[in-house]
């Protein structure tokens, strides 16, 4: 007993870890193979009866867990920007040119004090972060990333994407009432007039799109936008566009319809009394939003995952086993080769660069080049990768038009904000939807 | 318990006993001391739908550590009470307890955005008491940090009335003329924001070689770069329309409540002390007193736009006009002026800045009085914020421009 103890003494704390985490692994593993062989093809029988349930499961637990780089992204893209803009040099100490900075954040968050004020109802107060998180993550369901990439794809999609949307706003009004704090209930109290005020015009804004595309599904209206960029929406819908992109502003509290965190009239809103990962939630939820409205945005108006132009069609076959085995091993040649190729310039033409030096250069290189070179390939194979790429530049080009908003508008009153709603969106809308009626109509007959 | 509670029986967060009560109350901002006045029960009795909101004294739009306890209807304001004091120091007393010459250090703090605004009529009273002539250079000298200070402040004031609405770029625009400004001032004065630089009988210091190259560096291209840090606001619709018709004070209510500086020029008052009550060698120069009439907050700002720009012509005629000479009077280490009382006011960026000094002979000051313009137009807001919404009172408090070392002394 004492000879384990002292061994287990004398261990450092990765030691440790490593010698509690082994046997725990080696345990598991060992139980999963023995389920796997035991129970393996009723397991399979059944994962290939529930299909669509499985796909769902799946789907859902991939866009749980993306939805923190994601947000960590947006933070990262949102301080450097504003930073840019406000002539700063903003994050640029954890990571390179400061990247790894919001994953810090997130850390933080986690680690700090999560408190609840006196006077504060405990249960409402905690639910409402998770409400608020849960409704924008629920949003990225329907959202088609590319050709066959999406978590479901509901003929009633754009619906379904308002209905969970929509529920957003119940989160930040319990946060507002249970903080027990007036500057959180006058934050909630923004907040609901505001999303409320705001979901009309941004739902009547995509009727005339939906009269010309005939379907709510997000698949089938980004499907009717291939080809060339004057076949997207944008096009054919302008003010549509327009209403819509206004309205999704201030559906995602963001400057300059920012009422509702308006830091300098009720310092943070619903959240001033939240800290800790509660917080965090908020804060997610909020840059989870900004991409979901961008994403939105570019599913139904600029065409979602189609590139700008019919793109060529270039499968390259890919066949190492048609080399044969001599060509195979001379393939394996290939990263020693390149990387003493590109090692080489740097070690012959400055002589204060030591051979491992280079060598570390020259294989870095070696991988950077290789990995464009995959990712060139894999972008003219597989229509997917393509359409994600294309995707997700739109995308975050809005990103950076909502930042960029930030940090140069400032924020709208109350009054105004409404007055705008209902006296300039909201007919803006309604005409909208009648000129698109008549012209379908007229065109129709 | 009954002895010291408002009518209106709200525990109070001021009250230490409530502390002890073991149920969970209501914090009303509401003293913990019976009402004084009228106005007081007036104010702390709340009408149906009605609540108070405790705006400060740490809150991100006060301006330093002002408190405001707003009576709300949903968002609009029915009333308000500002509760001053948190950053009260008894400059006054300390002053009356300190050589002239050391009054002139604690001038500094009080207007910590334009120090030399508060040094300056603290000096000019002690000139006057004493009789000093002071030489023309160290006139010019005075006008000239001076002028670049009301830049410094006046875009200062700019970038945090854009901060107040919400837009969070135009003040690191300030932030880079100001740092400039103040840049150029630590190389002759020493420090950057408490300059403590002039003496009584003239100036601490002379140009050097580092603040010329400074300011005709920054000269040849202030106008072109304040105008272009401009442009953020001057175009921007939200902002012209978060201004405009807020907080519209008509020239005789402005004039009736003391008012002065920009806030009273943008009512239509035509009112500078520089032209009104000419000191220093500001008659020599040739400059515009910058007025509007509409007297909202847009006015304010833009009137503060047209003083930097008549700032700038200033300080080019003075960089043209200084003559050489000593830049400080034969002054004696220790003051005893005659029995006597001085009163002197200069225009600063925020209005009047004066000073009101009775000397008994001694080496002190017998009396130290400071008028300070901020603590003037913050009494103005009971006229200014009620029936606006919460977002006016950040507003109205942007363009009025207090700075919370003067208003509390």
């Amino acid at each position: 007993m004492t000879t384990v103890a002292r061994a287990w003494g004398r261990l450092t704390l990765p030691g440790k870890v490593v010698f509690t985490l082994l046997p725990l692994l080696a345990a598991l593993t060992t139980g999963l193979v023995v389920t796997i062989v035991v129970f393996g093809s009723a397991v399979s029988d059944i994962v290939l009866a529930n299909l669509g349930i499985v796909r769902f499961a799946a789907a859902a637990a991939i866009i749980i867990v993306i939805t923190i780089p994601i947000a960590f992204l947006n933070i990262y893209l949102e301080m450097k920007i504003i930073a840019r803009m406000n002539l700063r040099v903003g994050p640029d100490r954890v990571g390179p040119w400061g990247s790894l900075l919001s994953v810090v954040h997130g850390l933080k968050v986690l680690v700090k004090e999560d408190f609840t004020p006196t006077g504060a109802d405990p249960v409402v107060f905690t639910w409402a972060p998770v409400v608020t998180y849960g409704a924008a993550i629920m949003t990225l369901l329907v959202l088609p990333f590319a050709p066959g990439l999406y978590g479901q794809d509901f003929n009633i999609g754009l619906l379904y994407f308002f209905a969970v949307g929509g529920l957003g706003v119940v989160g930040l009004l319990m946060g507002g009432w249970a903080s027990f704090n007036k500057y959180s209930l006058l934050g909630g109290l923004r907040s609901a007039a505001q999303i409320i005020s705001y979901e009309i015009p941004l739902t009547l804004s995509v009727v005339g799109l939906l009269i010309l595309a005939g379907t709510m599904s997000l698949n089938q209206i980004v499907q009717q936008q291939s080809g060339w960029f004057s076949d997207w929406f944008v096009f054919r819908q302008p003010l549509g566009f327009l209403i819509f992109f206004i309205a999704a502003t201030a559906e995602g509290n963001r400057t300059p319809f920012d009422l509702t965190e308006a830091d300098q009239e009720i310092v943070a809103g619903f959240a001033t009394e939240y800290s800790g990962m509660r917080f965090g939630f908020f804060f997610f939820a909020e840059y989870v939003n900004v991409f979901v409205l961008s994403a939105l945005t570019v599913v139904l108006f600029l065409g979602g995952w189609n590139a700008p132009f019919p793109f060529p069609e270039l499968a390259i076959p890919l066949d190492p086993g048609g080399l044969g085995i001599p060509l195979l091993f001379l393939i394996a040649l290939v990263p020693v080769i390149a990387t003493l190729v590109l090692a080489a310039p740097f070690y012959l033409i400055r002589s204060s660069v030591r051979w491992w030096v280079a060598l570390i250069i020259g294989f870095v290189l070696f991988n950077v080049l290789a990995g464009g070179l995959v990712f060139a390939w894999a972008f003219v194979s597989f229509d997917w990768v393509a359409g994600l790429v294309w995707f997700m530049a739109k995308t975050f080009g809005f990103v950076f038009l909502f930042v960029w908003m930030r940090g140069t508008l400032p924020r709208v009153r109350i009054d105004q904000l409404m007055g705008f709603a209902w006296k300039w969106l909201l007919p803006a809308a309604l005409l909208n939807l009648f000129v698109t009626a008549a012209a379908v109509v007229v065109v129709g007959s | 318990m009954t002895t010291t509670t408002s009518p209106n029986m709200h525990p109070s967060a001021d009250d230490p006993r409530v502390l002890l009560d073991e149920e969970i109350g209501v914090f009303e901002p509401v003293p913990p001391y019976p009402p004084r006045t009228e106005r007081e029960a007036e104010f702390y009795t709340l009408g149906d739908g009605q609540m108070f909101l405790n705006l400060g004294p740490q809150h991100p739009a006060t301006h330093g550590v002002l408190r405001v306890v707003l009576k709300l209807d949903g968002e609009r304001i029915v009333d308000l009470d500002p509760v001053l004091g948190y950053l009260h120091r008894g400059v006054e007393k300390l002053c009356e307890n300190a050589d002239f010459h050391q009054t002139i250090a604690y001038m500094d703090p009080l207007e910590y955005i334009a120090s030399l605004f508060c040094e300056w009529p603290a000096v000019m009273a002690y000139e006057k008491l004493l009789d000093v002539q002071v030489p023309r250079r160290a006139e010019y000298l005075r006008v000239l940090t001076g002028e670049l200070n009301r830049i410094s402040s006046h875009a200062l004031a700019i970038g945090f009335h854009a901060l107040d609405l919400g837009g969070i770029t135009p003040i690191l625009y300030s932030f880079i003329e100001r740092d400039e400004i103040v840049e150029m001032l630590a190389s002759i004065t020493g420090q950057r924001m408490l300059f403590n630089y002039f003496r009584v009988g003239g100036v601490n210091g002379d140009v050097n070689h580092d603040f010329m190259s400074r300011l005709g560096d920054w000269m040849s291209r202030a106008m072109e770069q304040i105008e272009a840090n401009l442009g953020l606001l001057n175009e921007n619709e939200i902002f012209v329309r978060r201004n405009r018709g807020v907080g519209v004070m008509d020239g005789r209510t402005a004039m009736q409540m003391c008012w002065t500086g920009p806030n009273l020029r943008a009512s239509g008052v035509p009112l500078d002390f520089r032209r009104a009550h000419p000191y220093s060698v500001y008659p020599e120069l040739d400059f515009d007193v910058p007025t509007r009439t509409e007297g909202d907050s847009l006015a304010r700002y833009l009137i503060r736009v047209e003083e930097i720009k008549q700032s700038l012509r200033i300080i080019d005629q003075c960089l043209h006009q200084m003559p050489d000479g000593p830049v400080i009077a034969n002054v004696p280490r220790l003051l005893r002026p005659r029995p006597g009382r001085a009163y002197a006011a200069v225009e600063g960026p925020r209005g009047e800045y004066a000073i009101y000094a009775v000397s008994d002979g001694t080496d002190q000051p017998f009396r130290f009085r400071i008028h300070d313009p901020s603590f003037l137009h913050l009494q103005s807001f009971g006229l200014l914020a009620p029936g606006g919404l919460i977002a006016d009172w950040m507003t109205i408090n942007a363009s009025l421009d207090p700075v919370m070392g003067g208003i509390d002394k």
